[in-house]
């Protein structure tokens, strides 16, 4: 219990906020939640999401390679911080009376 | 951390992942911290990514086909250890060795050495490949078991 880790909704929440490259990404979530990605888990998560559609790169700057969310991307982050916004709220509820 | 570590941790991933993010990956590594944990992190995720392929195996694996994995060594050593442990039968056989014994003697020992010899070599095919080629991988893991069968029928068939 503590930092928050789903390394895929992680990156995207991170990307919806403009595109950003790995290490920017990784500085980014970790003031976000407080969780730093290695940079194994980082790569892992942003492979997963362009399989899928959520994520695509931008020019290369250099050696870095920025990514941006795609509207597709998009639809997936709200429908999951959707979710668990109900969660939370059930969640809390329950806490209330106790 | 330094470049030749960064260097080193990217190319413990698959050849086809480093084609794709090798340049940025190792960019993103320099920027890192060299601490162990780091380290430790791009070295198990590189190893994983053998096993597990974050994009679900190689990055041209809907053209892999059947005969391509069964070249693989890890399929058709396996094969070859099954039809060796079959000829050692056939050649037991035509020499007369094929009475059960109480010493069971060299080719029993041999066949046993080829039959439980092939085991790691399944598993680390079925490891590698199930998830990156799912159905190919499973054909031949029944070939793989057809050959075994066939290599322990006289055994069994004979009560040697």
């Amino acid at each position: 219990m503590g930092h928050y880790s789903d390394p895929p909704l992680l990156v995207l929440a991170s990307l919806a906020g403009g595109p950003k490259h790995g290490h920017a990404m990784i500085e980014d979530i970790a003031g976000i939640c407080g969780t730093r990605l290695g940079p194994g888990t980082l790569y892992g998560a942003i492979a997963r999401l362009e399989l899928q559609g959520w994520i695509e790169p931008l020019p290369a700057e250099d050696r870095r390679q920025p990514y941006r969310i795609t509207t597709e991307g998009l639809r997936v982050l709200r429908a999951k911080l959707a979710t668990m916004q109900q969660f939370i709220k059930a969640g809390v509820k329950r806490l209330e009376p106790l | 951390m330094n470049s030749l570590w960064a260097r080193l941790l990217t190319r413990m991933y698959p050849r086809d992942w480093r084609d794709r993010y090798g340049a940025e990956y190792e960019a993103l590594l320099e920027d890192s911290p060299g601490d162990l944990r780091t380290a430790a992190n791009a070295a198990y995720s590189g190893l994983r990514e053998h096993i597990l392929p974050s994009r679900g195996g190689s990055m041209n694996q809907l053209n892999r086909s059947f005969a391509d994995i069964v070249k693989k060594p890890s399929a058709f050593l396996p094969l070859g250890m099954s039809g060796s442990a079959l000829i050692v039968l056939g050649v037991a056989a035509m020499s007369g060795g094929l009475i059960p014994h109480h010493d069971e003697g060299a080719a029993a020992h041999t066949w046993q050495l080829l039959m439980a010899g092939q085991l790691p070599v399944l598993a680390f095919f079925a490891i590698k490949w199930l998830p990156r080629a799912p159905r190919q991988s499973l054909a031949a893991l029944a070939l793989q078991l057809g050959a075994a069968l066939a290599a322990m029928s006289p055994v069994f068939l004979l009560r040697l």
